[in-house]
């Protein structure tokens, strides 16, 4: 038994090893890649756009997105906040190093929290049907895999050890985040970078006040 | 079958202006899915199916058609890209829902991405991630350019302007006419008899030019510009030559065409030595000419681009002309153009405008840079096979307006004018549609203090 956890401790390892190896690939091909030379003269400050980007734009109220589904989109930050969490205390844990006994409970409890708002989102996924005529297998596969991961983790965390299926189930996240759509973990950065390079060198972002009319 | 697998359409000659064209360097090829390109690689896996767009988009908030949320639309162009260049899109295309591009395929992506998409932008500014929604659109309809599948009525758009000059075909001996018979308008309107609307005349202040609705629909419009120049007392002329702000290649998503039309402004520009190029009221022309351009030829214009919304404010602000606030029948609302607000920058200078030269001024909900697109965008009033579609989605519009109780719509874009026109008779609204020009030269005080009109 021992040794089987010791296999597969390593190939937790070898598979965070491997994540981030092509994250890191992605990022290098990214910035390679660069963006668009653009020869408009610019009418507001590229660098404010993006900075407006990563900031003020993020702002729930200035996102539709955000405001019309504020729900959803609180339950999309914890569960997105939650699979940070897991993934860095997983990687801390098959490290060998230790994570205090006294904050397990705790940090158990707040990925229970994460996984089920994770969960929450997957049964919105499958109920609503504006988001299953969107979906194919993978949008559900990502979901359930990654509150999984974080459920088993929260039970491994609360029992104080590390048990094969967190392994296991580690291992396949691990491996399938830059092959599959959480590969967005990257290109969000990348997105967010090149939207507001868009929006501030012309002049939008970040926006002044609005409210110039007589009657508002 | 990989983009770009149908090979290129045989291309006509386009030649016919009356100055030959210079080769151009096209630098911009958004239809290349393979990560050359950082934004576009980076957008094309960025989407993760949240569907939190679609209330932004006007389709969707017309038609409630999950087909036609914005997210399908960006799932179009990134199925494709993930079917060719990712992993689990070559071996388990059904797992990620990876496709061919096939012909069932491609007549889908007409469908959705030319027939049902104004590339307004509004899903980019409000998704949760910050994909560029439009210009994925944008990439894709590159795609179908490549393959030859822009819808005809479109691609005719683009023709005229190529072997004409503009996109209605109209000959110079008919622009000139019509430009003469407004000069004697500009004269009984101005009573200056030495007013003049100035064609070709080099080293000018300014090159104003024109969509070309307005000479052929409502010459007023330019009439309305042309008193504002004289009011302000600048030098300027007109081109006999190019004079269209339009560019429907942009729409199309052919960068070679949309390169070769502009670079008959540069060259119009270079004839007539004018200080700064002046853009008519038109959200895609002025994004095209100010934004695009620059990019199609590959180097940044060696002179300026404003659009005549700012040249107007910066006239009044200057005291270049003076004006007053004029009492309307009813409220005054405003609607912004897509191109030039979200995508451009300029929705506080309109609102300057309209604070110096209407008494009562009420915004539409939401507005400026989060305006509800009016639906004639995206080269929609061109394709009359979508007109159904078009006339659905502008139920936001026509609501919008109704919410604010105005009897006045101005909006300083012809194509964004006509739509309201077209809203304005299906919807029984009951407004006047004006440009931001009429309203100027409406409030235009004399030098003598007198009301000019």
């Amino acid at each position: 038994m021992e040794g089987g956890i010791e296999t597969l401790l390593w190939i937790s390892r070898i598979s965070l090893l491997f994540c981030l190896l092509f994250c890191l690939y992605y990022l290098l091909r990214i910035i390679r890649a660069g963006r668009p030379r653009d020869y408009a003269k610019p009418s507001g400050s590229a660098t404010s756009g993006v900075r407006y980007a990563y900031t003020g734009a993020m702002h729930p109220g200035r996102k539709e997105s955000a405001y019309l589904h504020l729900p959803t989109y609180i339950a999309g930050l914890v569960y997105h906040a939650g699979t940070l969490m897991a993934l860095l205390i997983f990687a801390w844990w098959i490290s060998g190093l230790g994570i205090p006994a006294a904050v397990q409970p705790l940090i158990a409890i707040l990925l229970a929290i994460t996984a089920i708002t994770g969960l929450s989102l997957l049964i919105k996924r499958a109920v609503s049907g504006k988001l299953r005529s969107l979906s194919n297998p993978e949008d559900y596969m990502a979901n359930f895999i990654v509150s999984l991961f974080q459920l088993i983790l929260a039970l491994d965390l609360w029992q104080g050890n590390i048990s094969p299926i967190l392994l296991i189930t580690g291992s396949i996240l691990l491996i399938y985040i830059p092959l599959g759509k959480l590969r967005h973990c990257v290109f969000f950065f990348a997105a967010r970078y090149h939207l507001g390079y868009f929006y501030g060198s012309r002049g939008v972002w970040p926006p002044a006040t609005q409210k110039l009319s007589q009657h508002g | 079958m990989v983009p770009g697998a149908y090979g290129h359409r045989q291309r006509k000659n386009y030649r016919s202006m009356d100055k030959p064209v210079k080769k151009q360097k096209v630098v911009s090829g958004p239809y290349r899915l393979n990560g050359d390109d950082g934004k576009l690689y980076a957008h094309l896996n960025s989407c993760v199916h949240c569907g939190l767009c679609a209330e932004t988009c006007v389709y969707y908030l017309a038609t409630g058609d999950e087909r036609l949320m914005p997210a399908r639309k960006v799932d179009l162009v990134a199925s494709v890209y993930k079917r060719y260049h990712t992993f689990l899109g070559r071996t388990m295309p059904g797992l990620v829902g990876a496709r061919d591009l096939d012909e069932a395929m491609a007549d889908e992506m007409v469908d959705l991405l030319f027939g049902a998409c104004t590339m307004c932008g509004r899903c980019s500014i409000h998704c949760s991630i910050g994909v560029d929604i439009s210009y994925l659109v944008r990439t894709g309809r590159s795609m179908l350019a490549e393959m030859g599948k822009i819808p005809k009525t479109l691609q005719s758009s683009v023709d005229l302007a190529l072997s004409t000059g503009n996109n209605m075909g109209i000959t110079e001996e008919e622009l000139r006419d019509t430009l003469n018979w407004l000069e004697e308008e500009l004269r009984d309107e101005t009573g200056d008899p030495e007013a003049r609307i100035p064609i070709d005349e080099p080293d000018a202040e300014y090159l104003y030019t024109l969509n070309p609705r307005e000479p052929k629909f409502f010459p007023l419009s330019v009439t309305a510009m042309a008193r504002v120049f004289h009011a302000a007392g600048v030098s300027w002329t007109l081109s006999s030559k190019m004079y269209d702000v339009t560019n429907y290649a942009y729409y199309t998503g052919d960068v070679s065409q949309a390169a070769t039309i502009a670079q008959h402004m540069v060259t119009e520009m270079e004839r007539l030595r004018a200080g700064k190029l002046v853009l008519a009221e038109c959200g895609h022309g002025s994004r095209a000419l100010r934004w695009e351009a620059p990019n199609y030829l590959g180097h940044t214009f060696p002179f300026d681009v404003i659009t005549s919304v700012e040249l107007m404010s910066d006239f009044i602000r200057d005291g270049r002309i003076k004006v007053e606030k004029r009492q309307t029948k009813g409220p005054v609302t405003l609607h912004d153009p897509c191109n030039l607000a979200r995508t451009g920058g300029i929705w506080k200078e309109q609102r300057y405008v309209l604070s110096q030269t209407v008494a009562d001024f009420v915004e539409m909900h939401p507005h400026g840079i989060d305006n509800l697109c009016c639906g004639g965008g995206g080269g929609q009033l061109a394709m009359s096979e979508y007109n159904e579609r078009r006339m659905k989605i502008a139920e936001c519009k026509a609501a919008q307006i109704r919410n604010t109780g105005a009897r006045i719509v101005v909006s300083p874009c012809h194509n964004c004018i006509d739509q309201l026109m077209q809203i304005n008779g299906a919807f029984r609204m009951g407004v006047q549609i004006k440009t931001l020009s009429e309203i100027v030269a409406d409030a235009l005080v004399s030098e003598s203090n007198d009301v000019t009109t």
